[in-house]
């Protein structure tokens, strides 16, 4: 059974997995010249909605069913999503850097199949390496006649343009990014309508992106069922984890899912350094609430069962902390980012995240105050009602309701902690 | 043909367990208000785009998945939709929102001007926690700053609730405002030096829930609890905006857009809500006044009235002639004309001051559009003058009903305010309007694009003078090419206050009193049963008045709220005209320079403090309603036309606007029934267009295709109208008086080349040294000056021009 | 409408018109462009956006509104090399404080300032995608994965001494980095020239760049 799909062609050739000639000659734009010459659209999309293939930009939307949404108007668009901005993630700036091409491919299948002659791909502005191995790769891809009029003497032409961003997360949430893209602030829409029936300029749209894209040429060269037979039957496929933190062997692992936590954060994680236990790890960014070794240690690793056990894998940024870690500080710095990264046209998080940040920031100063656990759960309780998961939310996008999920897990896994470290404070000054 | 929303089909919903009907597509706030459940709201506005982003109309909403909390404003309503307003759920999200709203919000209430009409304040009071949670530092911003020369800013107090940003980009146009910065650090600004200089800027003071934008003349003024609010309509321009009228003791403190749905949709221009600052200017003439050598003497009505009664009653009555009465009730126009016609026994009237079309096709045209069938209209055709300068709450009606899709093609000698949302615009020399109808007429395939769009009806089309040196007789030729289109309706316009009230009260010379021409003899005779007998012979219009002054045909007259040496075309002539009168009365409020030529000047009432009805560019009629009282001794017209008649011996039964109003229900035919009291008890306060459906309107103007000359001359001469002129509505009003844009000639560059002339350097224009503006924008060979500025108002406004470099001759 | 631009070199101007060609609709070039009129002005000053503005047909506060949404188009001149250190999440887990505190004491500056020399501007940032190599530095964006207090401050030191004018991040990575979320690959030769973020789609790196498409 394949268990690598994504970084094959970079771990065996770490010195130019990057070039078009290093992709030709290792079986690239095969799946394209299938596509273009063997298969029609309506075939390309049936191999993908057959692959089960989930999105992995975080929600886990079926891409298939995705793209089978897409309204019939004229010119549709697909845009990328590289904005990769969620604390703990960095694979699809590995994908990008090391194997642009096999993402140029999906995007090319992609827009093929989606009737698409213009695609973007958004990147991160701090990704500047990214962008120039992308823009490298479309240059090539042009000059290859893989881009531009007339495909490889077919009558499907695109064109591939690069947008950078300019430092702000909440352009990953993929309406933000559509208002980035046109020159707006990265301001989530009201949804619906969804991209798919409105998106980029109003006209129907597919945002995916970047590890879920990257995983089409492998469907076509092998079929959607091969790629649904890999992993657990609802978390089809291999999955990019970036593991960070504290944690022996950090990076980007792709995994076929199933194992178990124990398993990821031990075997392949190499478990923790210096021989220190492990205190809490987040499955899945961020946004994610907390997981903690007596309750989740053996809980698999699936979109499923982490949804079950009030979490997700989200974008796949496991974040480990050790023993030694400060909850507190570090749920801090989470909720802080939530803050900094509101884009604030929605009071609750607008207002609620900076104000959960102080709140947080005054307890680790030392003046911190009894009822302040319970107006913290109240504040996340008005940006998330009932503290629910999937959350519910008083807010236009999900990005108010993320910064809840250090609050409960903290305030659930280590509120001891909590309450002595208030105890041990002198209030709030002034 | 595009659907208003209130065509659509009902649906029913659930609202806390009680079902309702509502129209489809309805925003869910919207109909639960109408059910009687008011959800609180800070970002949402009816007329403006649902953002949903205060979130403080969270309600909960059955679905497939169970309830769900979500926004009311951004919700339409479907069929069978099971709405809980006030559950636990719900309550408890509106209480949190409030308090992370009042956060960072100053405690100021006291000095606010908002204080007592906030939302914020009144829902802190009911639904709030009372002691605040919040033991962090507040967001402090620098107090109030200018965003504009008429509104300030508050950043402390705002919410951000996107309503000043999307009046100023979606309903204005002028996006001069927005959000700066991200998260919690977001503030409402303007960009440096840019100031939010927008003709609409005051609507953002009247939308913003709390009190961030204020305005400058009605900051710290008073409290909303001791303001009076009257329902009236604008008379800054002809149409007739409806207003709220707020007042404390004896003065008018601030001017509110009133909901008129089927006119301005609430909003108005600066000049509507501030030109009212005008008339409490210090420059108000408060007492009559006679002409003693080269100065005026203040004298008593009793006074002035007889002086000005014996010198009228000493000459023939066709040799006096009446101009103006276009900025009053259309019981004082229907006065003027009575008295004109009736006591004096002239019939030399006009309520244009040479300035505009023929009254035949502006009063009388049909079909006739009404403002409503803009937004249903596929195409709307605009050739006239530019809406923004001259009508902008129209303006703001043409860019509603385009950015809902209907198509633009706009036909002007020069840029217009309209242009960037156009799917067409044409360009023309000033001048050769002619030229470019006859190709639009003929099908020229040059033009084949615009008349494809213009094949595609319902056609609306907007048409009048672009420029007041424009042939008056091009409109009524493009009325004619217009009326031929498919679905074709057209509104014929002038800007002027109530001249449409004015023509229909029989203020032109071939006019009489509802839509009647003096040329039917059926209407004469019916007039003559009720007036007594007319003058026989032809009136003349102020043109040929101000001819026949100088000419001795005419020997006296009556200036009513006019000033024709600043309104008609030719300056010079009118001030020669005046100079040989013999006898020149006038009644205004203010001195103008025309009146300033008078031998008596009867001041008059202005706006706020009249009553009576007054009509639109659309014959809407709406009543006219006093907040005040006159100032001094000023007094209605109708009031100072009647003390004249009766010392001339005659009674002209004007001693009470009731009595004239019900005498034009009686006497003027397409005001049949169109009393103050049907307006105030059956019409409603949005007021009714006339005819009402029982009444006969007994002239029908078919537009002819008249032929217009082209002119071909070295230099073409457009003079541009603008908001802010020199007229008395800006010159005297302390808040718009600063805004007179700077004068300048702009002409295109090949010609500024040709005479080599650079920017910013000046040329004699008309005799008039004016600074140089190049503008790619201008037609080659033509000359656009702002119209009616203290420095271009002596230019004759001919269709050509004389244009010279400093030197000499170019 | 770009005369308003003619006083940029002409790299960027050929830069602004390929652009403007990139999209369908000219509104979106207003964060591509404002990179290229802050290579021009060396930040996005008000001149900047007042230029973008035109370019694109919008008012100068709307270029401003989505200017301030992002926090790399910096308002006010920035020095020579820009240093971001991450103390998000993972890099704080891995000592991202004491690598700020490092950097602060070694340039003279606390967090959001520049030296007085116009040489160094330090910021803290939030995660920079860096995490497997915590902590994290950029300079002038180019990234340095695993950091070491010592390193911090000799990555100073040899910026303030070498004045480097490419910026590579191989060689920074060589000389000041540790442990990375992953392979590197072979080196690259593209580098930063500037504090404003140099990619290669908008040409403001050492390298050659052609237009978007
Ligand atoms: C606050 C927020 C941030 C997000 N950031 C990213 C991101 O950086 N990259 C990404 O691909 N998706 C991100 N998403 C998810 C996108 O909205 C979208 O679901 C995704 O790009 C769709 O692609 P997929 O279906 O291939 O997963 C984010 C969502 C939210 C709410
Ligand atoms: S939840 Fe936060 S990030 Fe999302 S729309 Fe609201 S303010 Fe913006
Ligand atoms: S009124 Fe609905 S979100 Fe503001």
């Amino acid at each position: 059974m394949t268990d690598k799909i994504l970084t094959v062609r970079m771990d065996a050739h770490p010195s130019d997995s990057h070039t078009l000639s290093r992709y030709l000659d290792t079986g690239g734009y095969e799946a394209l010249t299938k596509a273009l010459n063997d298969m029609s659209k309506e075939d390309i999309i049936e191999e993908v909605k057959a692959s089960n293939l989930r999105g992995r930009g975080g929600a886990g939307f079926p891409m298939g069913v995705k793209w089978g949404f897409l309204a019939p108007a004229e010119p549709r668009y697909l845009v990328v999503n590289c904005d990769e901005s969620e604390p703990g993630t960095f694979n699809d700036r590995q994908l990008t850097e090391r194997d642009p091409h096999q993402l140029l491919e999906g995007i090319i299948i992609s827009s093929y199949a989606l009737g698409v002659s213009h695609a973007f791909v958004y990147i991160r502005g701090e990704y500047p390496k990214s962008a120039r191995r992308l823009q490298r790769a479309v240059e090539e891809a042009y000059d290859a006649g893989y881009l531009g009029q007339d495909i490889r003497g077919t009558e499907f032409s695109l064109d591939v343009t690069l947008h950078l961003g300019g430092g702000a997360y909440i352009c990953g949430e993929e309406t933000a990014l559509l208002n980035s893209l046109e020159g707006r602030r990265g301001e989530p829409r009201l949804k619906p309508p969804f991209p798919a029936v409105e998106g980029l300029y109003a006209k129907p749209t597919i945002v995916n992106n970047v590890e879920s894209i990257s995983n089409v040429p492998w469907i076509m060269t092998n079929g959607g069922t091969a790629y649904a037979a890999i992993g657990p039957e609802r978390s089809a496929g291999t999955k990019m984890l970036s593991i960070s933190g504290h944690i022996a062997r950090p990076g980007n692992h792709e995994i076929v899912m199933g194992m178990t936590w124990r398993e990821l954060i031990f075997d392949i994680g190499g478990g923790i350094p210096d021989g220190k236990a492990l205190k809490a790890w987040i499955p899945g960014g961020a946004s994610a609430p907390w997981f903690v070794p007596d309750e989740h240690l053996d809980t698999i690793v699936s979109i499923d069962d982490v949804a079950a056990n009030g979490s997700m894998i989200g974008a796949g940024a496991v974040v480990v902390m050790d023993e030694t870690t400060n909850v507190v500080a570090a749920a801090h710095r989470i909720v802080r980012f939530f803050a900094h990264e509101s884009c604030g046209q929605c009071t609750p998080c607008r207002e609620g995240t900076s104000w959960l940040e102080a709140v947080l920031k005054r307890i680790l100063d030392g003046n911190g105050r009894p009822e302040d656990i319970d107006l913290m759960l109240d504040i996340s309780d008005n940006i998330s009602p009932g503290l629910k998961w999937p959350p519910a939310m008083t807010t236009i996008c999900p990005l108010g309701p993320s910064t809840v999920s250090p609050i409960t897990s903290i305030t659930r896994w280590f509120r001891p902690e909590l309450e002595a470290m208030i105890a041990g404070s002198e209030g709030p000054v002034g | 043909m595009r659907v208003p929303l209130a065509e659509h089909d009902t649906v029913s919903i659930t609202i806390n367990g009680v079902a309702h009907d509502a129209i489809e597509g309805e925003r869910l706030i919207t109909a639960a208000e109408k059910a009687g459940e008011y959800i609180p709201r800070f970002c949402h506005h009816d007329k403006l785009k649902p953002v949903g982003k205060c979130r403080m109309c969270l309600v909960e909403v059955e679905g497939p998945r169970g309830t769900a909390l979500i926004p009311s404003c951004t919700t339409s309503v479907s069929d069978g939709m099971v709405v809980d307003t006030s559950s636990e759920v719900v309550k408890k999200a509106q209480a949190g929102i409030l308090e992370f709203l009042l956060l960072n919000h100053p405690l100021d209430c006291p000095v606010c001007d908002k204080g007592g009409e906030c939302p914020l304040q009144d829902q802190a009071l009911t639904h709030g926690a009372g002691e605040s949670r919040f033991v962090e530092e507040k967001r402090t911003h620098i107090k109030p700053m200018p965003v504009s020369d008429l509104v300030l800013l508050d950043r402390e107090r705002c919410v951000l609730c996107d309503r000043c940003v999307r009046v100023a980009d979606d309903i204005a146009g002028d996006p001069l405002i927005e959000f700066i910065n991200r998260g919690s650090h977001v503030e409402i600004n303007t960009f440096p030096d840019a100031p939010f200089s927008s003709y609409f800027s005051g609507n953002t003071v009247q939308v913003c829930p709390v009190g961030a934008l204020t305005s400058v003349d009605y900051r710290f003024k008073a409290r909303p609890w001791d303001l009076e609010s009257k329902r009236s309509a604008s008379l800054v321009d002809a149409m007739q905006s409806s207003v709220e009228v707020h007042s404390s003791r004896g003065r008018i403190l601030r001017i509110y857009g009133a909901g008129n749905d089927a006119l301005n949709d609430g909003w108005l221009s600066d000049k509507d809500r501030f030109a009212f600052t005008a008339f409490r200017s210090e420059n108000r003439i408060t007492k009559p006044l006679i002409r003693d050598g080269g100065a005026f003497r203040e004298a008593t009505w009793t006074e002035a009235i007889e002086m000005v009664a014996s010198r009228l009653g000493s000459y023939v009555g066709t040799e006096i002639g009446a101009i103006g009465g276009a900025s009053g009730t259309n019981e004082e126009a229907y006065a003027l004309s009575k008295f004109m016609r009736v006591v004096v026994g002239s019939p030399h009237v006009d309520a244009i001051v040479g300035d505009g079309i023929d009254p035949h096709l502006a009063a009388a045209v049909i079909p006739r559009a009404n403002v409503n069938d803009l937004d249903t209209a596929n195409t709307i055709l605009v050739w006239c003058s530019d809406l923004k300068e001259t009508l902008p709450v129209l303006y703001l009606r043409v860019r509603k009903a385009v950015l809902a899709g209907a198509r633009l093609v706009v036909v002007s000698p020069v840029a217009t305010g309209l242009d960037s949302i156009a799917s067409h615009t044409v360009r023309y020399r000033a001048g050769s309007g002619p030229e470019i109808l006859r190709k639009l007429s003929r099908g020229d395939t040059a033009h084949q694009a615009v008349i494809d769009a213009l094949g595609d009806g319902p056609v609306v089309a907007l048409v009048g003078r672009t420029s007041i040196t424009e042939d008056p007789l091009l409109p009524e030729a493009v009325a004619a090419f217009a009326r031929a289109l498919p679905g074709a309706r057209l509104m014929p316009l002038l800007a002027r206050a109530n001249v449409f009230g004015a023509l229909d009260m029989g203020l032109a010379p071939t006019l009489l009193p509802g839509r009647a021409s003096t040329g039917d003899e059926a209407a004469v005779a019916a007039l003559e049963e009720k007036w007594g007998p007319l003058p026989e012979v032809a009136g003349k219009d102020t043109m040929a008045m101000l001819g026949a002054l100088i000419d001795r045909d005419l020997r006296a007259v009556v200036l009513v709220g006019a000033d024709p040496i600043r309104e008609c075309p030719d300056p010079a002539l009118a001030q020669s005209a005046l100079e040989a009168a013999e006898f020149v009365v006038a009644l205004d409020t203010f001195v103008t320079d025309s009146a300033a030529m008078a031998d008596v000047i009867l001041p008059l009432a202005a706006w706020g403090e009249i009553n009576g009805t007054v009509t639109n560019l659309e014959g809407r009629v709406q009543r006219l309603q006093s907040s005040v009282q006159p100032p001094g001794r000023s007094m209605t017209l109708t009031a100072a036309l009647d003390g004249i008649s009766q010392s001339m011996g005659s009674d002209l039964g004007a001693s009470d606007w009731k009595i004239i109003n019900k005498e034009i229900a009686e006497t003027a035919p397409a005001y049949s029934g169109m009393t103050a009291d049907y307006l105030m008890f059956e019409a409603g306060e949005d007021g009714a267009i006339v005819p009402l459906p029982h009444a006969n309107q007994p002239l029908g103007h078919i537009p002819v295709d008249v032929t217009v000359p082209v002119i071909t001359d070295r230099f073409t001469l457009h003079l541009a109208p603008s908001l802010y002129d020199a007229g008395a509505l800006t010159r005297y009003a302390e808040t718009l008086k600063g805004l007179v844009d700077p004068v300048a000639v702009r002409m295109h560059p090949k010609d500024a080349a040709s005479m080599t002339v650079l920017e910013g350097t000046s040329l004699n224009v008309g005799g008039h040294k004016l600074p140089v503006v190049l503008d790619g924008g201008v037609p080659e060979r033509s000359i656009v000056l702002p119209h009616n500025h203290e420095a271009t108002k002596a230019i004759a406004a001919t269709p050509t021009i004389r244009v010279e470099t400093l030197g000499g001759d170019a | 409408m770009m005369s308003v631009i003619s006083h940029w070199s002409l790299e960027n101007q050929e830069r602004a018109r390929s652009i403007l060609a990139s999209y369908p609709v000219k509104r979106s070039a207003l964060m591509p462009l404002l990179y290229v009129a802050s290579l021009e002005h060396e930040y996005a000053s008000l001149e900047a956006m007042c230029e973008v503005a035109e370019l694109i047909d919008i008012t100068p506060v709307q270029v401003q509104s989505v200017a301030t949404f992002y926090t790399m188009f910096k308002r006010e001149k920035i020095g020579d090399y820009l240093i971001s250190v991450c103390t998000s999440i993972s890099c704080h887990l891995n000592g991202a404080d004491e690598v700020l505190a490092a950097v602060e004491e070694a340039s003279g500056v606390a967090s959001g300032e520049t030296t007085d020399d116009g040489s160094v501007s330090v910021e803290h940032v939030e995660c920079i995608g860096a995490c497997g190599g915590a902590p994290a530095v950029q300079v002038n964006y180019e990234l340095i994965e695993g950091i070491t207090l010592d390193k911090a401050e000799a990555l100073i030191d040899w910026l303030r001494d070498t004045k480097p004018t490419v910026l590579l991040a191989d060689e920074m990575q060589q000389l000041f980095g540790g442990q990375r979320s992953f392979d590197w690959g072979s080196t690259e030769p593209q580098g930063a020239t500037r504090p404003v973020p140099a990619f290669g789609p908008y040409g403001s790196t050492n390298g050659s760049a052609r237009g978007g498409r």
